[in-house]
Formats: C-alpha cells, structure tokens, sequence
C-alpha cells in the first residue's frame, strides 16, 4: 500500500511538473496566416517556376493570394498579455489532489494485485481440504506445468474435472498426460472412460479407439474390455459383446463385487438381447428395512440347504456387515472360512466383504 | 498495486482533462500564453497518464489478475499471450480505455504540433479537446472502469469470445479508433474556429492533415475489420451491411467528402460553411457508431456492452457534443465571408458534386442502419434491412460519383475546360469500355451489369493514370522535361492518384468476387472428394490437434486442378472448453489474387455410418484486390500526408531551407 502511494505521488508529480513546463515555455504568439499566405504565394511561384501551373493561372492565382494576404494582415492577433503564473501553479498543486479525493471514491488502494502465479503459490501453501475445486485444479496444472515429464498431476486433475462433470477438460488434461506416458493403460481406460461420460454413457468410436489403445499395451486389463464389449452390445452386436464379456469372467478375481455385476449384467443380456434398461427411479419400489431382513434371512436358509455357494457366503456376510449385525456378521465369516479354508481368493474375498464400510 | 495504480492514472487524466479544457478556454479567451501553456502541458500529462493506465490493464491480463474484474470477465490463464495482451481492448470497459487513449494522444499531438498557431484557434481547439475528454474519460473511470475490482477474485477468468481470439484484434481495434478518434482533432478546430470566428483558408489547411490521417486510418481499420470478418466468420463474405459496419463507414463518407471539400476552402476559401459542417458531422458519426455498438441497439459480435443504461449515457454525450457543435455552427454561420466564385464546370464543381453524392450516400446508409431501430423502437414489427436496400440507393449513388470522380483532378480551379477533359480522358473510357466489352465476351456465365461493373474500376484506374501523364506532360514533352516534371510531383498528387486507383482495384475485386464466386458443399468421409469449378477438393484426414487453450478437428484438404497438385489446407474446427464455444478456423489458400476458401463443418455419420464433415468450398476470384485496394487508399492517404506542404510545425525551416 506503501508503494502504491508513493507511486501515485510520483506520477502526480511528474504531471504537475509537466503543467508548470507547459506555463513555463509558453508557445510563440506567432500567427501563422502570414506566414501561410506567404508560403502559399511561395509556392505558386516554384510551381509556376516548374511549369506546372498554366500562365493565366498563375496570374490569378497570385493575385487571390495577395488579396487574402491583405485581408489576413487586416485581422492579424490581438496582442497578448502577460499573467496567470500564479493560476497555473495553484491549479497545478490542486489537480493531483482532486485526483487522489476521487480516486479514493472508486478506487481500493488497500487491495494488494493478485497475479495468477502469486496465488497458485498460495494455493499450494494451503490444505488442500480449504480448496475450491478450481483451486484444485490450478495447483494441480501449475504442478503439470512444472514437472512436464510427470504424468502424475495431469491424471488427478483429469480425475478432478471428471468429478466435475467437465469432460472435455478431463480428456485435455489425459491426452496431454498420455503424450508424456503413452504407453500407461490406465491413462487410456480413463480417456475412453471420459469419452463415455460425455457421450452419457454411449461408447462412440473416441472411446473405443481409447479402450483399444489401453488393450492392446494390456490384454489382460479388465475395464478397457468390459467397456468394449458393452460397447458392441450397445451397437446391437449382442453375440459378440457377450463373448468379450465371457471372456472377461475369468480374470476377475472371485469375491470382486464386478464379478457378480458382470454376471448379472450378462444373464440379462443373453436373455434379453440387449442391457436391461435402468429403471426409473420412482418406479422401483419402497424397500423397507424389514423386507431387507427377510430377503438376508432367506439367503442364510437357502446357504444352510446348499452350502456349495461361495458367492453367496460373501454376499451374505456382507449384509450383515452393511446392516450392522457384527454378531451374526462374525459367525458367518468363520463358518464360511472354515469351509473354504483351501480356496485363499474366497477367504481375501470374504474379508474385503466383511469390512465393507458403513 | 498495478491495477490500483492504474485506476488512479485514469482519474488523474480525467483531472488533467478538466484542467486542459480550464486554462486552454481561459488562456485562449484572455490572450494569456502562459495559462494556455499549462492547459497544453495537462494535455501531454493527460495523454502520459492514460498511456500508464493503459500500460497498468495490459499487465493485469497477462498476469491474470483476476481481481480485476474487466480482466476476470474477458480473459483466462490457458489463453495465449498475443491474446491476453490485445484482450486488453477485447471488452467494452477496456476498448473505452483504448478511446479515451487516443483521445488524449490526439490531444497531445496537436499541443506539441500545433506550437505554429495562432494562440486563439490553438488553445480553443485544445480546450474543446479537453472537454471530449472529460465526458468520455468520466464516462469511463464512473460507468465503465475497466479497474474495478472484484473480491474473491475468481479463480479461473470467464475468456474471451473464441471468435475474438484472432491476431487481428491486435490491430483492428486501434486502427480503427485511430481513425474515428482522429475526427475528434477536426472536430474541435471546427468548435475552435467558430468560437474564434475566423474560419479562413489557414484553418482548412490546418484541418486537412488530420482528416487524412484519421481517414487513411480508419480505411485500414475497416479494411482489416472486412477481411478479418471475411476468414473468421466461415462463409466468405466481406462485408454485410450490418449496423456496425455501416457505423463505421458513416464517419469514412463523411471523413472522404471532408478531405475534399477542405481542399476547396484551402485554395479557394469556398465552401467553408459546409466543411466546418463536415468537420463536425465526421466526428459525431464516429460517437453514434461508439453509441450503436455499446447501447445494447444492436445484436452483433461487435456489441459487447449490452447495457441500458451505458447506452443512455453515451447518448447523453453524443447529444450534448453534436447540439453544442451544431448550436454553434448555426450562431455562426452568417458571419462566414463568401469565399471565390467558381464556374459551374471546374473543379470546385466537381468537388461539390462529389460532396453531394457522398453526403447522399451517407444519408442512405444512416437511413438504412437507423430505421429497423427506430421502428422497433416506436413498437412496429421488427425488420431487416439488407443489401437489397443497399444495392437499390448506395450502389447507384457511388457508381455516379465513380464516373465523375477521373474528371475532377483534370479540371481547372475557377473555370474548367469540358472539352480538353473529355479530350484527355477519351483514351481512358475506350479502355474501359473495352475491358466491359471483353468481360462480356469472355467470363464464363455471362453478366452484362458485372462486366459494366468491371468497366467502371478500369476506367477509375485508367483515369488516375490519366492524371499523372497530363502533370507530366507523358507524350507531349520531350524526355527530360518528363523526367523532371516526374521527380518534381508533389507527394500530394501522388497520393491522389494512388487513393483513386485503389478505389478502381477495389471496384474490381468486390464486382468479380460478388459476381463470379464458385462455390461448393458436401459431407465428406476421409478420402471423399468434391469439384469446385475447375479445382477437385479432397479430405485426405481428420485429426484431433489440441489447441493452447482448445481442442480442434484439423482436416488436411488436398487441391488440384486437371490432377496437378495446388494446395494443401488445414481447416479446423475448434471446440473452446471455457466458454463452451465452437468456431470454424478457415483455411485460405492464395493463388494471385484468388482465393481457395475451405471450411471444415461439423462432424456427421457417412452413408455406411463412418463419420464424415461436411466441407465447403468457395473459390473467390479477384477477392484480394477487395482489401488491396483500401490499403491502397490508405496509403494514398499517408503519401499525401507527408507532403511538405501539409507539414505545419515547421513553416521556418521550410523557408530557411529555401532561403
């Protein structure tokens, strides 16, 4: 604020001083009419010397000149007077004062500038928490920009502008991260996955084109596949999608909650020829919590007459877990452990299912 | 601090304007040199401290600094620096800051120019000056500071408009308020000259230069504006009698009627009522554009200020200056002696002539722009008014002024030879006639009023070159003679000759590109192909090109002709994530004065459901010589401007030299 003052101070200084000059070095008083007509007949001589001007013209020509000039010398200036030092310097004190009285009334000299790159390094001084998400995504390109062979920033401001619903940002941001590194699938399925979020929820030929790039670095990755085979299934070709589909189970680890989604997803396709349509939600009925125990009460029965359904153990035991009951919750992990204490993927799947948060 | 400081110089120029205006009227009325002086150095102060100013916004864009918050609404960190430095004049806050700058630049040249004069026409020249700057600086730095800060400051800014985003904002803008801005000078002479009550051949001929610098600017300023509209819109043309347009063209008519009646009063001391009128009506032209473009009247890319109330206060400005100037003019008028008498045949005539031709000119355009205004205005339906109007009164007004125009410069002050003329301008109309009569015969399909059309800009090209071989006696004296008569020219009439020959360049081009213009459109998948005329266009590819702060299609486009390659272009189509905006990037490939025009459109599915775009092609004959010839015009102007004899600051050295 200091500063700016002083600045201020100095420009008013400098335009007072520029007003006292101007009183100072007054221009001649000349009147330059004279020594117009005098050019003019002047000129119409080195024209008229240069053959330029035809002899009655210039005849005629000097003799307007010479009456104006007459005329002209008639009228010539008024005298002028000296005085008014005193008025220039009062107004040249004044004027840098009237200018501070209205500055003050539309101006903010308290506010410090606020360059860009002053606050990213404010932005990034702070907890991230206190951040708007803009402020988020500033810090994380100013990082980009910093580290350009770091793919890192690119990718979480890619996940921030999808958070966002901004899909082209968050294609920009991962194109711009997989030019740095091409060849990381992860950068590809989340390109094609944005592809997808704009088309809400199409797969068009951007995203399939992503998704193939993401496969071909990594045959066995399993959302860039799922999404290609959804992606056929949704272009009608049901056969082939659900072969990808197929052909994905087998890779999914047991327990992974995608697997059942995977599967009933291909159940519905197989039987309907295309993906169930999401209901409306206000179509789907009231669950209340009662009929949510009745339908975990009828699972426990159906697991007592066949106990051969590791699925359904940890679909079990993860009711219980999001219902709360930890008694019944801890029960039924042991008896499911102790039924498949050979099958270690059943046993991670059942831990992941009984630790699902509340 | 910068934007702070900014503020502050814009209010301080505001105070200096006042002071200007203040100690110039009393310096001026008084006799006094020494106050008139001070009011002389507020107005180089007030110039300096907008140059600040200016300088302070500049850098709150490129800094980004978004609690500014002209610079939140119009620009963005991912814009690039060309943009963010010229998005400084891209907003209606900051283009007044660019007006009011050069206002003061005006007024500053003509305290430093004008130290020649006689202190009464100076120092009321320069205190009315200072009174258009207190009305538009106030206006400025109360209704639209582009300073005002905004907390919190946003974090990201809200970006220009992508159609904005060009490298000819750089330099339209300011050639253009060069140009409207430069009446500004004329018009507070005119005021200057009334108040003092001599208005004599010395103020015509002060006034001139300044008309010719702030029309050979603003001929630029429209003729960059044209082209750029021409590239940047997608569809080619160049000019579609859209207000603003016609806005900006008002103050041209009237600038190019003043540049010729000045010479009158100049030499003759005639005419000197109707100049000061068009010394006037030049620069409240120019403010009722100002007011067209930032009242909200107007729907168009150039109205940034849709704003009410603005709008009123500009009027408010443009009516107190207009009714002072023109309540003055009306005090005054009896008193102006009658210049020299002049015969119906001579020059004087056909400068009258022209003045009326361009005047009526200019009462179609206004009548054209204002009357859907005012009928909406008054409740009635709301309706457009197009070419067809303008091609009905504009065109036959200027064709008219065209065919006379090669005879005034032939014609003798006072009393004029008809027949010599007509004698010497014979070689000249067979010419064109000429070149009408081939155009008929030989361009493909056949346009008799077109081929008329060509003929006209011929014989205004023809007629120009008629002019400089009668100065230099070209076939009539021996070699020599010729050859000093060549050399001894003054830049004057080169510059004459130059602005009417690239009114004919001109002339050509608009009537061959309107005429003869080919073009063609068609979805294309990659590897399609369309004809245009005689050329074969060809989608090689499309690919996805991210921009700095876009994301575009960039198609390669292969031209051939008979197979043989000619060009290869990019169009694109850009997709602006801050604004949400697309625009069409043409791509231009210049062949002579022709141009290949390809604009890349939106992407649609194929016949067998590949994607495809839809590609236009137009093939613009002659479309060049349409923005050569106004810088021709231009340049015309500039020549003639550094003619010694327009040069008024130094009258002494002048004579010493000779001496």
């Amino acid at each position: 604020m200091i500063a700016f003052w002083i600045a201020a101070a100095a420009v008013s200084a400098l335009a007072a001083a520029l007003v006292l000059r101007g009183a100072a070095r007054p221009a001649p008083a000349g009147d330059e009419t004279l020594s117009l007509h005098k050019r003019q007949l002047a000129e119409i001589d080195e024209l008229a010397e240069r053959g330029l001007l035809a002899e009655g013209e210039v005849r005629s020509a000097r003799t307007e000149a010479a009456r104006r000039l007459l005329s002209a010398a008639d009228e010539a200036a008024t005298a002028t007077r000296q005085g008014g030092r005193r008025t220039a310097l009062i107004v040249a004190g004044i004027a840098p004062l009237a200018a501070v009285v209205i500055y003050v009334l539309v101006g903010a000299p308290d506010q410090p500038d606020q360059p860009y790159a002053k606050r990213i390094a404010e932005w990034r001084a702070s907890d991230p928490r206190s951040l708007e998400p803009d402020a988020i995504a500033a810090v994380l390109e100013a990082a980009a920009k910093e580290k350009p062979n770091d793919p890192e920033p690119l990718r979480n401001l890619a996940i921030l502008k999808s958070a966002l619903d901004d899909a082209p940002g968050a294609q920009a941001a991962l194109r711009r991260a997989l030019r740095v590194a091409p060849d990381r699938v992860d950068l590809w399925t989340a390109l094609g996955e944005a592809f997808v979020l704009e088309a809400r929820g199409q797969i068009n030929d951007d995203a399939v084109r992503a998704f193939d790039e993401a496969v071909k670095r990594d045959p066995k990755a399993l959302t860039p596949r799922y999404y290609l085979g959804r992606g056929r299934i949704l272009k009608g070709e049901a056969a082939e999608g659900l072969t990808l589909w197929r052909g994905l189970l087998p890779d999914i680890p047991a327990g992974d909650p995608r697997r059942t989604v995977l599967e009933g997803e291909i159940a519905a396709v197989a039987r309907d020829g295309r993906l169930p349509m999401p209901e409306p939600e206000a179509a789907q009925p009231q669950v209340s919590p009662a009929d949510i125990q009745g339908m975990v009460d009828g699972l426990a029965a159906r697991l007592k007459e066949q106990p051969d359904d590791p699925e359904g153990w940890v679909r079990l035991v993860r009711a219980y877990a999001v219902l709360g009951d930890a008694a019944k919750r801890d029960a039924t992990l042991a008896e499911a452990r102790a039924r498949y204490k050979d099958q270690p993927q059943v046993l991670d799947a059942l831990t992941a299912a009984a630790e699902v948060p509340r | 601090m910068i934007a702070e400081l900014g503020a502050f110089c814009l209010v301080l120029a505001l105070v200096l304007s006042v002071v200007q205006a203040g100690l110039c009227g009393v310096g001026g009325g008084r006799r006094l040199p020494v106050l008139a002086g001070a009011g002389e150095g507020a107005a180089l102060a007030a110039f300096l401290a907008l140059l600040a100013a200016f300088g302070c916004l500049i850098w709150a864009f490129v800094t980004s600094d978004f609690s500014v918050s002209n610079v939140a609404a119009n620009s963005h960190t991912q814009k690039p620096m060309l943009y963010r430095v010229a998005g400084a004049w891209g907003s209606h806050e900051g283009s007044m800051l660019l007006w009011c700058l050069t206002l003061t630049g005006y007024g500053a040249a003509t305290a430093v120019f004008g130290r020649g004069l006689r202190l009464g026409l100076r120092s009321y020249a320069l205190s009315a000056q200072g009174v258009l700057g207190v009305l538009f600086l106030a206006y400025t730095a109360f209704a639209s500071n582009p300073f005002t800060r905004v907390f919190p400051a946003p974090v990201e800014g809200r970006s220009l408009n992508p159609l904005l985003q060009d490298p000819a904002l750089a330099f339209h803008p300011p050639f253009l308020y060069a140009g409207y801005v430069g009446f500004s000078v004329v018009f507070s002479f005119a005021v200057a000259a009334l108040i003092d009550g001599r208005l004599d051949s010395a103020w015509a001929r002060w006034v001139r230069p300044w008309t010719l610098a702030a029309w050979s600017l603003l001929t630029v300023g429209i003729g960059l504006g044209a082209f750029w509209a021409y590239y940047e819109l997608g569809w080619g043309g160049w000019w579609f009698w859209d207000p603003v347009e016609n806005a900006s063209f008002m103050p041209w008519l009237v600038g190019a009627a003043l540049l010729h009646s000045a010479i009158v009063t100049e030499r003759r001391g005639a005419l000197t009522g109707w100049t000061v009128f068009l010394a006037l009506a030049a620069f409240v032209f120019s403010m009722l554009g100002a007011f067209l473009v930032r009242s909200g009247v107007l729907t168009s890319v150039h109205a940034f200020a849709v704003d009410p109330t603005r709008g009123v206060m500009l009027l408010s400005i443009l009516g107190v200056t207009a009714g002072a100037g023109f309540i003055l003019f009306a005090w005054r008028a009896q008193t102006l002696a009658p210049g020299g008498a002049f015969a119906p045949v001579s020059r004087e005539s056909a400068i009258v002539l022209n003045n009326i031709l361009l005047s009526a000119a200019t009462a179609t355009v206004l009548l054209g722009t204002l009357y859907p205004l005012i009928r909406e205005a008054t409740g009635g339906e709301t309706v457009s008014v197009g070419p067809p109007y303008f091609n009905l009164t504009f065109t036959p007004l200027l064709i008219l002024a065209f065919i006379i125009l090669p005879a005034g410069p032939l014609l003798a002050w006072k009393r004029g030879d008809a027949k010599g003329v007509a004698q010497r301008l014979g070689l000249a109309a067979a010419i064109a006639a000429g070149c009408a009569v081939l155009a008929v015969v030989l361009i493909s399909p056949r346009h008799a009023v077109a081929s008329a059309g060509l003929g006209v800009g011929v014989w205004l090209i023809c007629g120009a070159a008629v002019e400089i071989a009668e100065r230099i006696k070209l076939f009539k004296a021996p070699g020599a003679e010729v050859k000093r008569r060549l050399t001894g020219l003054p830049r004057g009439a080169w510059g004459t000759t130059l602005a009417h020959a690239g009114l004919g360049v001109f002339v050509l081009g608009a009537v061959y590109e309107t005429t003869w213009k080919v073009e063609a459109a068609e979805a294309l998948t990659q590897g399609g192909r369309l004809s245009l005329g005689a050329y074969e266009v060809r989608l090689d590819s499309v690919a996805v090109h991210d921009g700095p702060n876009y994301l575009a299609e960039r198609g390669v486009v292969r031209v051939t002709r008979d197979g043989a390659a000619v060009c290869t272009a990019q169009p694109e189509r850009r997709f602006y994530p801050a604004g949400g905006q697309t625009t069409s990037e043409v791509a231009l490939c210049l062949k002579g004065v022709d141009d290949l025009y390809i604009v890349l459109g939106e992407r649609r599915a194929g016949p067998n459901g590949e994607p495809a775009w839809l590609v236009r092609a137009y093939f613009n004959p002659w479309v060049r010589l349409i923005f050569l010839g106004p810088l021709m015009m231009a340049l015309g102007g500039l020549v003639s401007l550094s003619d010694r004899r327009l040069r008024f600051a130094a009258p002494a050295k002048a004579e010493g030299a000779k001496a």
